[in-house]
């Protein structure tokens, strides 16, 4: 009798084990398995399903309990306190615990991490007992749980014994090839560049969870290669689908295509200090863009639909501002952006001083944002129409990056995707002024200057108060509105292909999230 | 002749040098590793920082000496991209590489010399003037867009054999093979058809002017009139003499088609050493970069050297005039 039971136990237990597979392929191999060494979308992306945070990201991207299961503030605005989930265990049974997030955070805020900058406001972290950690604040931080949805906890045990104390990216250690998250998926082989394969973790806390029990991530750089594979079955899912096979994989009734929208916001930014042009027939001649009319009627000659149509196809949306509308503190107030309209943009001209047009340098990558040159090209003719002629620079990114940091540029085209999914995020990085001691625009390159804008983002910063944070960024988007700082043109799309079998959740951030898909 | 080989030896050194030495002053114009390095929250500080880290703010001649220096003593350095010693890397990528070559010249040596001979032997039927016509597309067609047909109408449309990848591999000490799983072989049909297609057509082209020439030798006029048979004219006596100079062409052609897998490798996602190289263009991974080129010119400079001092052997010349 009890032989029996224990056969028909086996049965069932292999039956509902049964595997699921899952391959997918995507362009970038992620660099390392270290979630604290690289910021990088692919690296964070992919860890996500290995290792988890205090705090994650829902499939509306608003943060939800993850490894903490709640957190309040300490005191008035002196930091947060987090409350630790327990009966947590790590890919190799060792349980997790406040001694984990500490030592996570000191790692993950070392001199050799690339996520040191999400604590920089950060002045203490306490372990209060086993299950809670207290984090303090240099100033009263509101979004601080927000910004660390991304921050990954390991093991300090497994850390210190393999020898990865700190994230080293140069010379690479063991947690750059090995990984002991709480994920609901372990790392079961890895081979950089070549294939990396996911197995469940069946000991995984959470239940909201597909039926994928194994997963296997192959790059394929070249996106013909990725769609033929798609279409041959040998892949069930690919990230991207290139814009213009789109159409044609939809017509296909053995794939799917999936679209979305990304948080990434595509701009044009310019030279906002240079006294002079430096390129173009007008070469050395005084910079128009200094002039806010004529970033105004740069903003006006473009006609932004019609780039969504002829390019994108029809796939993404017109952006107001230097935030998508999903992201946190996204300005209702300045939704708007400026119409097409040529005769305005020329009568602006004519008021700057420039009747006649003029002639300038346009840079623009070739390699970094869906179909970013065909968008320059559209952009060159668009201004072309009311007498400016850009000559047309396009180049690959890793070229394209050192000539901003030179100011080799009267106008360049810039994606944006903050990382904190927080209009606070922009505002530090493109419309501060720079300021490396500060840690502040460091990736505004036009290096726009704003006294009222550099005022107010220390406030918003440390405002509680929602209601009295988003009046602050609503005055922010309408400074940088009005003087045409940037000139956003769109969000960029999501596309995704997948066999017609598989169902799956597209998070704008263009995390690929495996627990929410399911093969059938 | 002693004298004549060291002189071949030094001669090949130098190549290597200065192979190098234009690597790395054109690494510069690559592009800048520093940004795929460094995330989002990078300041200019950190930039500068890491610049000086791994040396990259000395000029390119500083840089390359440090290079050669690390590999006269076998370090290669660590890739920046992934963090690992190049040498391992290189090591666990070869196999790939050298197994579709070494295919991929085995089918393009036999088919081509194949139709080589039928082509010179029946040069006015119909046959061998539609295998000429198509052999026009190896030739012409470029590499990538031979790859793209072949999967879109093997992969996806007939569905016999997989689109990319390498299959199965079983992993034999440190060499990983496909030769051993059903799956590895499947895998390997069609890029080592694409890889080489040029090589083919063109052993094939060469084979079939060399055969016609030699067909035309009163030798074979000889013993034609001997009365041999039409196959023992061709076979023992004209295509040996053919393959001589074809040996010599081939050989150097395999070089070529290690150099070359860049292209098929990367539209088939074929993880060998061209891949590999690709990516590290596209990353700016100059130790990868540096390892590859050196790998490459070590190797065309190789196959070189052997095949000028077997000149030695066969020309008497050579020999006695003690060059």
């Amino acid at each position: 009798m009890k032989g029996i039971t224990l056969t028909a136990l086996a049965l069932a237990l292999a039956t509902s084990t049964h595997a699921t597979t899952l391959k997918w392929a995507g362009t970038t191999d992620p660099q390392t398995m270290d979630p604290h060494a690289v910021i990088s979308a692919p690296v964070l992306g992919f860890l996500n399903n290995v290792y988890e945070g205090l705090v994650r990201r829902g499939k509306d991207m608003a943060i939800e309990p993850a490894l903490a299961s709640s957190w309040e503030p300490i005191g008035n605005g002196e930091g947060w306190r987090f409350n630790l989930r327990k009966g947590v265990t790590f890919h190799d049974g060792a349980t997790f615990n406040a001694d984990d997030v500490v030592f996570s955070y000191l790692r993950a805020s070392s001199e050799a991490a690339d996520t040191k900058g999400w604590f920089a406001p950060i002045s203490e972290v306490k372990k209060v007992d086993d299950y809670t950690v207290d984090f303090f604040t240099k100033a009263p931080n509101p979004i601080f749980p927000d910004s660390i949805a991304n921050w990954m906890i390991m093991d300090e045990e497994w850390s210190k014994s393999v020898g990865a104390t700190v994230p080293s990216k140069e010379e690479g250690n063991a947690a750059t090839l090995q990984t002991n998250g709480t994920g609901v998926y372990a790392l079961k082989k890895r081979q950089p560049g070549l294939e990396t394969t996911l197995t469940r973790h069946n000991d995984w806390w959470g239940e909201d969870v597909g039926n994928i029990t194994e997963a296997t991530f192959t790059p394929i750089k070249n996106p013909a290669t990725a769609v033929a594979a798609l279409l041959a079955g040998n892949v069930d899912m690919i990230n991207p689908v290139p814009i213009q096979d789109a159409a044609r994989l939809e017509q296909n009734s053995q794939v799917k295509v999936h679209k979305g929208i990304e948080a990434r916001v595509i701009m044009l930014g310019f030279a906002q200090q240079a006294e002079v042009l430096k390129y173009g027939a007008d070469k050395g001649k005084a910079n128009p863009f200094l002039n806010v009319k004529v970033r105004e009627a740069v903003a006006k000659a473009i006609s932004v639909p019609a780039i969504l149509r002829t390019i994108m196809r029809g796939n993404a949306e017109p952006a107001s501002q230097l935030v998508s509308p999903a992201m946190r503190g996204f300005s209702e107030a300045y939704a708007e952006r400026p119409s097409f309209d040529v005769k305005g943009a020329k009568s602006l001209l004519a008021e700057a001083g420039y009747p006649n047009g003029f002639s300038f340098g346009l840079k623009c990558p070739n390699d970094r944002y869906l179909n970013d040159e065909a968008v320059c090209q559209a952009v060159t003719s668009m201004l072309a129409k009311v007498g400016i002629k850009a000559e047309l620079d396009a180049m690959p990114v890793r070229t394209y990056w050192p000539e901003l940091r030179k100011d080799n540029f009267d106008m360049y085209l810039l994606g944006w995707s903050p990382g904190t999914f927080d209009h606070e995020h922009p505002v530090r990085f493109l419309a501060s002024t720079p300021n490396s001691e500060k840690k502040l625009g460091s990736w505004n390159f036009g290096d726009y200057s704003n006294a009222r804008i550099d005022e107010l983002l220390p406030m918003i910063q440390s405002e509680i108060d929602d209601t009295k944070r988003q009046a602050m960024l609503d005055e922010v988007t309408g400074i940088y509105q009005s003087e045409h700082a940037y000139v956003p043109l769109y969000i960029q799309p999501l596309v995704w292909g997948t066999g017609k079998n598989v169902t799956l959740v597209q998070r704008p951030d263009n995390f690929f999230i495996l627990r929410w898909a399911s093969v059938n | 002749m002693f004298n004549y080989i060291l002189k071949r030896v030094a001669q090949s050194g130098l190549v290597l040098l200065v192979v190098g030495l234009v690597a790395f002053s054109m690494f510069r114009f690559v592009g800048d590793p520093i940004d795929n390095m460094l995330g989002q929250e990078r300041t200019v500080e950190d930039v500068e920082r890491l610049r000086t880290e791994l040396g990259l703010d000395l000029p390119f001649i500083v840089q390359y000496g440090r290079f050669l220096g690390d590999a006269v003593q076998g370090n290669f350095g660590v890739s920046y991209r992934q963090g690992r010693p190049v040498s391992d890397i290189i090591i666990e990528r070869a196999p790939a590489t050298l197994e579709l070559a070494v295919v991929s010249a085995f089918l393009a040596i036999s088919i081509g010399i194949i139709l080589g001979v039928f082509t010179a032997i029946r040069r006015d039927g119909w046959l061998a003037s539609v295998i000429m016509t198509t052999s026009l597309i190896g030739v012409s067609l470029p590499t990538f867009l031979i790859g793209i047909v072949l999967i879109y109408i093997f992969s996806v449309d007939l569905g016999w054999l997989p689109s990319f990848g390498r299959g199965e591999v079983v992993q034999v000490g440190f060499w990983s093979t496909g030769f051993l799983t059903k799956s590895g072989w499947l895998a390997l049909i069609l890029p080592a058809i694409t890889l080489g297609l040029y090589q083919m057509t063109l052993i094939m082209r060469l084979v079939r002017s060399e055969m016609l020439e030699v067909l035309r030798q009163d030798y074979v006029r000889f013993a034609r009139a001997r009365g041999l048979s039409e196959r023992v004219v061709h076979f023992r006596h004209a295509l040996k003499n053919t393959l001589v100079p074809v040996i010599t062409v081939t050989g150097l052609q395999l070089g070529s088609i290690i150099a070359f897998a860049i292209i098929t490798e990367s539209v088939f996602q074929w993880p060998g050493l061209g891949l590999l190289f690709i990516n590290a263009i596209q990353f700016v991974d100059i130790p990868v970069m540096a390892a590859y080129l050196m790998l490459i010119s070590v190797m065309f400079v190789t196959i070189n050297l052997v095949v000028d001092l077997l000149y030695v052997f066969i020309d008497p010349r050579l020999r006695e005039g003690g060059l």
